[in-house]
């Protein structure tokens, strides 16, 4: 709050102390930095960088200066008119994040060339389509909002969005979908696996950039009474991503920063300043390399020294939403090839609805990737894989997550950027809160039962601010496997759970599982290499082979099936 | 034949070698180091100012390419040292690093050259009658030399060590380390390739541009597209991504006029980033 | 959840200190030091962005003007003092920088070198309170109050040279091909009149899109099968180099002649001398057009530029004659008041390096020259003595 307050007192004073022509400039790059808000919030919290936003801004600003044009003589009406401009640029970006991170395997540069290309089209569009853009020269003669005639007037009205977008975003950024963005940005597969489509997140993300750009872009038109297609180009989008880049992405108000005053300084400076060009490209470079906070990370000790730091006491989480009795995974006759391998081979296991289940075999099996099929993230070519009653089978991982499967991956995959506190709150989120719940803080604060036997258990998880990357590799396992079952999942599939640990780690993991497997009450599946594990805990053990069950059984059972010992063996003994 | 018709038809054989080739640098460094980046037409356009300085110096053209070899090798040298290799797992920001690296570069030249443009003479004038029609020769040279150029990267990448090594440092660079491949040393060559690759792009299609500090960025975005359109990392990609844009783009300009060939050229590559984000060929 | 508690630390203070120097300077960045009782014009040039080539000559030329000004009194006795500001970039920055330069600096008059979008930004912000000189070539059409315009209109540049080429090169048939934007537009609206007239008629009319990466062997194909007699030509900057180089480069220009609206001595330059063969340009200034006015306004250029001299041009040379026409028409005006100016603007005579230019209607009536490219340099070949405007503004 105290950080607040100072924001908004500068913001009041400010053209106060300085001239009338400070104000004008600041007026209209506040417009500027409200768009690069929006690009921080994809680049710098959802990982992901839009190079187009001039696309989101000009359109509104088009928009807007057709409305105002075309009610010049009722413009109250153009200014209720203001929030469609914006919404149709809100909108527009939605759809289009929607429509290009369905596909799959979309790396992030492919949807970076996309909005490029998609504002360069914008730019041939605006400047051949004179009739109703004015080409080139532009849509001229917009007339000013009513009222506002003095130079410092526009201010105000920038200042005001500016601080509406900021409170806005930092309500976004500390909510429980600032947090999903950050942890999507770090690690989208265990997002996933989490049960959250991270393609509606990322496609949210970056429809609340395009509203952002188009508040900057829809006051942009009566500000200044003329809209070119420079607006639109790609000029303004590289100013944007440098702005955001240079100011500080990761944080709430470094976009803003970057863009009043590296956008001003330079405006200001260029004529003087010889090379300056030259001296801003080293600057960038610079920062690139070796300051990648930017501005806001120079003074993040003193914004540290500004945020008084308060606890609050923990909300218990609601039971989860999804109804979801123990059920039994059954896997029939699943085929996975890659070109010409044959990766599982109509595979087909059931597993009973509770209990302890390993999966032995040696390297190349199959057994991970069997795993990849029923999470939804390896596509099986035939076969069936049920769980209860469903079809699972082709389903997104999110939505295999969230009919109550959970898994850990072999390579220890929490959130490493984030807090213990909020990988935990992720887990808890899990099946619990509704879309809506998402936009509540109070979210951050969620605690269960289950996650208290853990913390009791574990007293690290309970310190809440460390950073998961602080964690050494046996922590991260648990941590992990912590989360995996705090979303109470009926089939939890652990992928080597004990690799790299110490045996005092090994054994805490055991315990663990035994407690779960009592407390869930589902199914509990592990892939192991170690026997002596598999001895300790497996009801029934499967053994695959080239992509196929060879055995299944007790652990005496395998043990003794010579098919099993010609597999590990390589020959009768 | 009619001649027009023949005429536009080695037009759009020009249009796909010549984005072919000036694409090669950029395929190299995207495709193989899955590094975007955006200095490429900068290199393309130092390669055209070595271009510049042979001829005004009186040498023979030929002696561009050593000077171009050296200048952006050279150069490519201590970009990748100093910026690309700190960011290899971070393509955003090898994206914006090398943007910044662009304006530097652009600046650099302003300052040596100034900003006017630079005429070079055509080292091989006049026209030759081809097909029933009369077509430039340096054009006609320039098609030979890209589809040579390109092919013999091919042909050098399938059959030497270096090329199989560089093939093992993409699929799995731990391994490949393993095995004794030194992935620094090789990281960087590929890096100096690709942006030698763009210099002599640059050299080859100087006589017939306007040489100035800005010429980069009319290839930039160009050869992006041909890449994304076409597939990354396989040359069969790069050849199909040049003769869609290029092809489109020449055929529609042909037929109709040029805006449409711009805004033909703009909504296919969207099309395929959207629907074939793999590409035509995709990496095998 | 423990209370962290976090004191200043030397990073802290170190940030801090370094924010309150900054905020410190802001006030010197914000308010210039005022000087005495200067002119102040406010010098819109291309200093960044495609134009940005000229920058350098745009800057040499008026500040030539201004000294010679100055050495012979200054305006009303006052010293003039340019102060040269970017208007190579969007529009929104020019009237950012317009803003300023009234609000602080409070220019008393603004000379715009620059193209017809930021134009049409700065007349809105501007509203006529202080002079306005637009000098490059243009589309004609500006009536603004208070603007007065040196530019070479398309009447001007279009009717003499055309009607020539029909009459004397015996061009029948004319292929137009520009940029898509108003000024090629508009001058293709005028040729077509004047290709009527002399009864002539017109081949094609093609537009490439402006600001895109444009190749033009497609579009030279396409003259080469309509085998036109002429081609006019309204691209502009690299489009016009790489046009010129193509068509050449196809073996066209031994039989199509061509006349390029925007060629000065940079863009051909740049086209080089094996692309100019039958090329003609026409313009109202050229480094070596004839006169005494252009020999002594060169011999001042190169005493005071020496060798660093950027290349003479049009774009340049309508910067000096810029300067001078601020001092005649504030000196015939007795002051910078709007409606006088407007008044002393009629029939006022501005020496321009081309020889005196007399404005009507706001706007001026000049020499024209056709220019034939022998090689990269330009050859007078006819000089059209006082050519209206066909621009004047009746208001």
């Amino acid at each position: 709050m105290r950080a607040a307050s100072l924001v908004v007192l500068v913001t009041i004073v400010l053209p106060l102390v300085l001239s009338q022509f400070w104000a004008y400039q600041l007026g209209l790059y506040g417009l500027y930095a409200v768009a690069a808000v929006g690009v921080g919030l994809c680049w710098g919290q959802a990982g992901f960088l839009p190079l187009g936003q001039g696309l989101f801004f000009g359109l509104a600003a088009y928009l807007s200066g057709l409305a105002f044009i075309a009610f010049q003589d009722h413009l109250l009406i153009a200014v209720v008119a203001l929030p469609f401009a914006v919404l149709v640029a809100g909108l527009l970006a939605y759809l289009i994040g929607l429509v290009v991170f369905r596909r799959p395997d979309q790396s992030g540069a492919y949807f970076s060339m996309i909005t490029l290309a998609l504002c360069l089209l914008a730019f041939q569009i605006a400047t051949s389509w004179n009739s109703v853009t004015g080409g080139f020269n532009g849509l001229k003669g917009i007339p000013g909002i009513p009222g506002l005639d003095d130079f410092s007037d526009v201010y105000y009205v920038s200042a005001a969005i500016l601080l509406v977008v900021l409170a806005f975003a930092g309500w976004l950024y500390t909510a429980p979908i600032g947090v999903l963005w950050r942890a999507l940005a770090q690690n989208e597969r265990r997002l996933q696996l989490f049960g959250f489509n991270t393609n509606q997140l990322k496609s949210v993300a970056f429809g609340v950039s395009g509203l952002m750009a188009g508040m900057g872009g829809a006051i942009y038109a009566p500000q200044q009474g003329l809209v070119t297609p420079q607006v639109v180009g790609f000029g303004l989008s590289a100013d944007l991503v440098i702005w955001a880049a240079v100011g500080g992405r990761g944080s709430l108000l470094g976009p803003a920063i970057g863009a009043l005053v590296v956008g001003s300084l330079t405006a200001q400076l260029r004529d003087t300043v010889p090379f300056w060009e030259v001296l801003m490209a080293l600057f960038f470079i610079a920062i690139v390399l070796v300051f990648p906070k930017g501005i806001a990370g120079l003074a993040e000790p003193f914004a540290r020294f500004l945020k008084a730091r308060t606890s609050r006491p923990a909300l218990t989480a609601p039971k989860s939403t999804a109804d979801k009795p123990p059920a039994r995974l059954t896997i029939e006759g699943i085929g996975v090839h890659v070109g010409e391998v044959t990766i599982l081979d109509r595979l087909s296991l059931d597993f009973e609805q509770a209990g302890i289940f390993c999966v032995i075999g040696p390297n190349g099996a199959g057994k991970t990737s069997m795993f990849n099929v029923v999470s939804g993230e390896l596509d099986a070519a035939s076969g069936r894989i049920g769980l209860g009653d469903a079809d699972i089978v082709g389903l997104a991982s999110h939505r295999v997550s969230s009919l109550g499967v959970a898994r850990k991956l072999q390579i220890p995959s929490v959130f490493p950027e984030l807090s213990i506190a909020d990988n935990l709150a992720i887990a808890l989120w899990s099946g619990r809160a509704s879309k809506l719940q998402l936009l509540d803080p109070r979210l951050r604060r969620w605690t269960s039962p289950m996650l208290r036997e853990l913390q009791a258990r574990y007293p690290f998880l309970a310190s809440g601010s460390r950073k998961a990357a602080e964690l050494s590799h046996g922590e991260q396992q648990i941590l992990e496997l912590s989360m995996a079952l705090l979303t109470e999942p009926r089939v939890l599939l652990l992928d080597e759970p004990c690799a790299g640990l110490s045996p005092a780690e090994t054994a805490a993991v055991m315990e663990i599982v035994r407690w779960a497997a009592q407390r869930l009450g589902g199914a509990i599946i592990i892939i192991e290499h170690d026997m002596s594990l598999v001895k300790e805990l497996a009801e029934v053990v499967y053994v695959l082979h080239n992509g196929t069950l060879l055995a299944k059984g007790s652990v005496a059972a395998i043990q003794a099936d010579p098919k099993v010992r010609a597999v590990y063996v390589g020959g009768e003994k | 034949m009619d001649p027009l018709i023949v005429t536009q038809a080695i037009n759009v054989l020009y249009a796909v070698s010549t984005l072919a080739v000036l694409a090669l640098g950029l395929a190299v460094i995207f495709g193989l180091l899955g590094v975007l980046n955006i200095a490429h037409g900068e290199f393309i356009m130092i390669g055209a100012y070595c271009a510049y300085i042979t001829q005004s110096n009186g040498w023979p053209y030929l002696a561009a390419l050593p000077l171009t070899l050296m200048i952006c090798g050279l150069l490519g040298a201590v970009v990748e040292w100093t910026m690309i290799r700190p960011l290899y797992r971070r393509p955003f920001d090898t994206l914006v690093v090398t943007w910044g690296l662009s304006l530097l570069l652009r600046k650099i030249a302003e300052a040596i050259f100034g900003l006017g443009y630079r005429s070079l003479a055509i080292p091989l004038p006049g026209t030759v009658q081809f097909f029933g029609t009369e077509y430039p020769i340096y054009r006609l040279v320039l098609i030979a030399l890209s589809c040579a150029v390109v092919a013999g990267l091919v042909i050098w990448y399938g059959r030497s060590r270096t090329g199989s090594q560089i093939r093992a440092m993409v699929s799995n660079p731990e391994l490949a380390q393993a095995y004794g491949i030194s992935v620094r040393r090789l990281a960087a060559g590929t890096f100096i390739t690709g942006t030698c690759l763009a210099g002599l792009g640059g050299v080859m299609v100087a006589p017939l541009v306007p040489v100035q500090p800005f010429m980069g960025l009319d290839y930039v975005l160009r050869t992006f597209f041909v890449l994304i359109v076409g597939g990354l990392g396989s040359v069969p990609g790069l050849l199909s991504g040049a003769a869609v844009i290029g092809g489109f783009d020449s055929v529609v300009s042909a037929a109709t006029n040029a805006t449409n060939g711009y805004f033909a050229v703009l909504v296919l590559s969207i099309l395929f980033l959207w629907l074939r984000p793999r590409g035509i060929v995709a990496r095998g | 959840m423990t209370i962290q508690k976090q004191g200043p630390t030397r990073r802290t203070l170190l940030s801090a200190a370094a924010a309150g120097a900054a905020f410190g300077t802001l006030p010197g960045l914000i308010r210039p030091a005022a000087a005495a009782d200067e002119f102040k014009i406010g010098l819109f040039i291309a200093l960044s962005g495609p134009a940005s080539l000229f920058g350098p000559t745009q800057r040499a030329c008026a500040e030539l003007a201004a000294e010679e000004v100055n050495k012979a009194g200054g305006i009303l006795g006052r010293q003039i003092k340019l102060i040269p500001t970017d208007a190579g970039g969007p529009p929104a920055e020019s009237t950012k920088s317009a803003i300023r330069l009234m609000l602080e600096e409070k220019v008393d008059l603004f000379v715009g070198s620059h193209d017809s979008a930021t134009r049409e930004a700065l007349v809105a912000t501007i509203k006529g309170k202080v002079p306005y000189i637009y000098t490059p070539v243009y589309e004609g059409g500006e009536c603004a109050f208070n603007t007065y315009v040196l530019a070479d209109t398309p009447e001007q540049q279009i009717r003499p040279s055309l009607t020539w080429m029909m009459k004397e090169k015996g061009a029948k048939s004319i292929y137009m091909i520009g940029d898509d934007y108003v000024w090629p537009r508009k001058c293709n609206e005028h040729a077509k009149q004047y290709i009527a007239e002399n009864g002539g008629k017109v081949a094609a009319e093609e537009y490439v899109p402006f600001g895109a990466p444009n190749k033009f062997e497609e579009v030279v194909t396409r003259i080469k099968s309509v085998k036109p007699d002429a081609v006019l030509i309204t691209l502009v900057g690299a489009d016009n180099v790489n046009f010129n180089r193509t068509f050449a480069g196809f073996g066209l220009d031994k039989d199509i002649a061509r006349l390029s609206l925007l060629l000065e001595e940079n863009t051909l330059l740049g086209v080089g001398a094996e692309s100019s063969k039958n090329l003609y340009s026409s313009m109202s200034y050229y480094a070596n057009a004839p006169g005494d006015a252009n020999k002594k306004f060169k011999q001042a250029y190169v005493a005071k530029f020496g060798d660093k001299a950027p290349q003479l041009s049009l774009i340049g040379a309508d910067c000096y004659a810029g300067v001078y026409c601020a001092k005649e028409l504030v000196t015939k005006a007795g002051g910078t008041n709007a409606q006088k100016c407007m008044a002393a603007s009629e029939g006022l005579t501005i020496p321009s390096a081309a020889g005196p230019w007399i404005m009507h209607g706001r706007h001026v009536d000049k020499t024209m020259f056709l220019a034939d490219c022998k090689g990269t340099e330009f050859d007078i070949i006819k000089t059209f003595p006082n050519v209206k405007s066909g621009d004047e503004c009746k208001a």
